[in-house]
């Protein structure tokens, strides 16, 4: 229907708007580091810094640790209580609801306290192991808007006409998930992921108690008490996880269109 | 059988003694001053031994840490951890009580914090003491007598002009309510939670004359009330990128901010930092070691390097008035052109250091009243 | 692009052949129900590992007094003026930015993808939404500030080019409606991302039926869109709220010092320079956790009555 179609267009263009204009704002004031002319640099300055790769690639690296878990973690969970245990899905709405009203300074500091070096388990006790801690405080963060685009995804299929479809046809518990319910909520997961992926590489104070080598803490350091450099960053950070976020679409699609065939 | 003579006997013993005394009184003042040396040395050799030192809220750009971080690595070999620079004072302290038995990189070994977190940190038993060599040359209102905490540096609050979009910078405190700076002045943070802020409204009510502390809160919370009213008063925190982007062209902050500010721009925005006439109000930080300092060692060297004529002239380079500013102007130690890149020194002659009870006096005062009073209702 | 297997929708079913469980062992039932308590015991113990040992320790924390002797003053001084105030300014801008949010993501979402639009735009506003999603804080602040503020490019370029004051009008960035304009940078791609697997799972079908049998646009909204997508709707808009209400840098960051939030309390008693009270930190955080879970139980009553229908 035309209509329609002509409605949609200025939903989308307004919206492009409301998201395009301030990043030009940015954009503008960024590149005034020059006085009275515009240049490019506040963006040299950031580029000639070789801390700007490290630690962005480290940052790359746990965003998609943090995702794997995440889906691990959450998909079952999801399943699971939608199909047997609808009881229980108050309770953990409510838990996935907790990271977002929670400080993050006190969970980090709730992890210092509970796993440091001389406690019954010390994941602060070499770089590996905090790196695995920092990987569970970013699921922890990114559980809210996981499990959210999860169940929503789950709510929009048939899971137990599916489910017991797989039975008859033989399938174990371990098929089912992986070969029926994951594909069809494949499209929520990769909401989950983006919102993660996101969260990952902005996060700024776990990171930096932790004391891991992050984008986030980076940012700080570079963009703290200068006045062009932290827009022209954050115009170079939001082009590159919009990249990056591109890619992991596109092998998200990628992996949709081998199965189709 | 000789009766043995006793009285001769002690009295040899006593001249013996006495004789080693003195000598020995000679040899311990030599001893003591290569006490001291040695003492360095074993601290040196047990700072690199441990290898590394953990640092807690230290922006590159506040005082000149940058450049004293790069000095201490450079001149002992030791690596430096540093930890969150964006931390408030509340974020150190706790951190140490967090990392309490934690030996890993995310315990800081040594903090930088407000004037009133030294005797509750104290109090706590968070922090342990040490005094470093050139102890007797730090006022003594400014460091604790059992040495848990000492005063580092401070600074007064300055007026930061974004001279570009400001014509004529203020003056005063007073000049601030004029009509020319509409829409234009700004704190450095949020009066109910960051210190500089809650000194900068202490500091406007000392201007009109308050001689309590208390008083003096009022006073301020009233001057931005009136602020406020007259639609001058901006309420965006102030940074650099908002002075320069121009939604605060004035903002109140500590002088040592302004000023690297100053430096960073390059004159783009030019800056002008001004010391107001009147209501001068220095604000002191101090330095302390955690008591569960992982590198207790490297920690104490670390202080000695802070506190040494070097260390000292090291924040004064990051325009930030060292607390043994006195003590070396009086032997002369600062150059010349170090003093010039100042504002002049008459206008710190002036300066209020607040005590601890008129910090709390005005703190209460203000954070509890600032909604109420200033609160810009803007809805 | 959605289900591989394509299955009936889940309105009125009728009765097909289904396994008929009663004639099943009862051991089937116990097992399949064991092998649920397995499945969701991992997200159980992450969760008390990571998310809620570590918070006991704020719980605990609100009511003990600094010595760590038990009180119940630190609850009591939360029903002071200012402390009440500051929920209810929270709550106002938490509302007011998760439903305009909600709105607007819905209308977006439903362009991009079932509005007939091109489809490469599809994986652009998802992946823009990603990023958009987390931009929130100093860096948002900023750009607001550098675009809408009083001498922000938007603000300047209507005024030279066609002579609109735009703070004549009365508008004002700093204010709750400004900070709400901002909160929607990262509400509304939330809601997008969200609400986007739900849209797909409205199926064609359905509106062709519904044609079919005579409905209108209106009618086929009304009746059988709407109440299917309710719950998620309901789900998204909350997790909307949640997420403004626990925002705290964007907040502090524009208005400051004008605008008296709950977060901004309570980072002042947990980490200022200044207050330092922290079980008071702790006791305005046991009343954030009260607040969303009573609105996370208002939005399961509301979904229960929703899916009421559905049965």
């Amino acid at each position: 229907m035309k209509q329609s179609k002509i409605g949609s267009w200025i939903a989308f263009i307004i919206g492009t708007l409301y998201f395009i204009v301030p990043l030009i704002g940015t954009f503008e004031f960024s590149m005034r580091m020059k006085r009275g002319e515009y240049s490019f640099e506040a963006y040299r300055v950031v580029f000639s810094d070789p801390n700007f790769q490290q630690t962005f690639l480290y940052s790359t690296l746990m965003g998609l640790i943090t995702i794997v878990i995440g889906v691990v973690l959450v998909v079952p969970t999801a399943y699971f209580i939608q199909l047997r245990l609808p009881r229980l899905r108050p309770v953990v709405e409510f838990i996935t609801l907790l990271p977002l009203v929670m400080p993050a300074i006190v969970i980090v500091f709730g992890y210092l306290r509970l796993y440091n070096s001389s406690s019954w388990i010390p994941l602060t006790a070499n770089a590996r192991a905090t790196d695995l801690l920092l990987a569970f405080s970013y699921v922890t963060l990114a559980l809210p808007y996981m499990y959210r685009a999860v169940e929503t995804g789950m709510r929009a299929i048939d899971v137990r006409t599916l489910t017991e479809a797989a039975e008859v046809l033989g399938a174990k518990l371990p098929t089912i998930l992986f070969k029926v319910i994951f594909p069809n909520v494949r499209v929520a997961i990769l909401s989950g992921a983006f919102l993660t992926f996101a969260i990952v590489i902005g996060e700024f104070t776990m990171a930096s108690l932790l004391n891991r080598p992050a984008f986030g803490p980076y940012l700080q350091l570079i963009g703290a008490n200068r006045a062009y450099e932290p827009s022209a960053l954050a115009i170079i950070a939001f082009l590159i996880t919009w990249a990056c976020m591109g890619l992991i679409n596109v092998f998200g699609q990628a992996r949709q269109m081998k199965r189709s065939t | 059988m000789r009766k043995f003579d006793f009285a001769a006997a002690l009295r040899r013993a006593l001249l013996t003694t006495t004789a080693m005394g003195s000598a020995a009184a000679v040899l311990v003042n030599g001893f003591a001053a290569s006490a001291r040396a040695d003492a360095m040395e074993d601290l040196v050799t047990a700072a690199k031994k441990e290898g590394q030192l953990t640092t807690i809220a230290l922006p590159h750009d506040w005082c000149g840490y940058g450049d004293l971080i790069e000095g201490f690595k450079t001149k002992y070999g030791i690596t430096v951890n540093e930890l969150n620079p964006d931390a408030g004072s509340g974020d150190e302290v706790e951190a140490i009580k967090a990392n309490k038995g934690n030996t890993g990189p995310q315990a800081p070994d040594v903090i930088d914090v407000g004037l009133s977190f030294g005797p509750s940190a104290k109090k706590d038993g968070l922090i342990q003491p040490y005094k470093v060599a050139t102890w007797d040359s730090i006022p003594d209102s400014a460091k604790d007598a059992e040495g848990y905490w000492y005063g580092d540096y401070y600074g007064v609050l300055a007026f930061e002009v974004n001279t570009d979009i400001i014509k004529t910078s203020p003056k005063e405190w007073a000049d601030l309510q004029g009509a020319d700076f509409k829409n234009a002045v700004a704190l450095a943070g949020d009066p109910r939670t960051s210190n500089q802020a809650i000194q900068a409204v202490y500091a406007a009510g000392a201007a009109s004359g308050a001689t309590d502390a208390k008083a003096a809160g009022e006073a301020g919370l009233k001057f931005f009330a009136e602020l406020n009213k007259n639609g001058n008063f901006v309420p965006v925190i102030g940074k650099a990128a908002s002075l320069a982007q121009g939604s605060t062209p004035v903002i109140i902050r500590w002088d040592y901010n302004a000023l690297a500010d100053r430096d960073t721009l390059k004159g783009n925005p030019a800056v002008d930092v001004v010391v107001p006439a009147s209501g001068v109000v220095a604000g002191v930080y101090v330095q302390a070691i955690s008591a569960f300092a992982p590198h207790p060692n490297a920690a104490k060297l670390w202080m000695e390097y802070l506190y040494s004529d070097e260390g000292q002239l090291g924040w004064l380079k990051g325009y930030c008035h060292p607390i043994r500013f006195n003590d070396l102007a009086e032997k002369g130690k600062i150059p010349q052109d170090m003093l010039a890149k100042l504002p002049p020194a008459d206008a710190y002659k002036k300066a209020v250091f607040p005590s601890l009870d008129d910090q709390a006096a005005s703190k209460e005062a203000i954070t509890k009243q600032w909604d109420s009073v200033v609160g810009a209702n803007v809805q | 692009m959605t289900a591989t297997v394509d299955m009936t929708p889940p309105l009125p079913a009728e009765p097909g052949p289904v396994p008929d469980r009663s004639s099943a062992p009862k051991n089937l039932a116990v097992g399949q129900k064991l092998w649920a308590w397995l499945g969701v015991a991992p997200f159980f113990v992450f969760a008390l590992m990571f998310l809620l040992l570590p918070t006991v320790y704020l719980l605990v924390g609100a009511f003990q007094d600094a010595d760590g002797h038990f009180t119940l003053q630190n609850l009591a001084d939360l029903f002071t003026p200012t402390i009440l105030s500051a929920y209810w300014i929270s709550i106002k801008v938490s509302v007011a930015s998760a439903l305009v949010g909600a709105v607007i993501g819905f209308f977006l979402a439903y362009a991009v993808v079932l509005g007939g639009l091109p489809a490469w735009l599809r994986p652009t506003l998802m992946t823009f939404s990603g990023v958009a999603s987390q931009f929130a804080g100093l860096p948002l602040a900023f750009s607001f500030l550098a675009t809408l503020g009083r001498t922000g490019l938007v603000t300047v370029l209507l005024r030279d080019l066609f002579g609109f004051n735009l703070y004549g009008t009365g508008f004002n960035l700093l204010s709750f409606w400004g900070l709400t304009l901002t909160y929607l940078y990262f509400q509304i791609p939330l809601m997008v991302l969200i609400l986007t697997p739900a849209l797909d799972g409205l199926k064609k079908e359905w509106g062709e039926a519904a044609q079919v049998l005579g409905a209108s646009q209106k009618q086929y909204w009304t009746m059988v869109a709407m109440p299917i997508l309710f719950p998620s709707l309901l789900g998204a808009t909350l997790l909307l709220f949640a997420n403004s209400f626990g925002a705290i840098a964007t907040a502090y960051a524009l208005t400051g010092s004008s605008l008296n939030i709950v977060t901004i309390l309570l980072y002042a008693q947990i980490r200022g320079d200044v207050l330092h009270n922290q079980n008071l930190g702790y006791a305005l955080a046991l009343g954030m956790i009260l607040i969303t879970g009573l609105s996370n139980g208002t939005y399961i009553w509301l979904r229960g009555r929703a899916e009421r229908w559905m049965r």
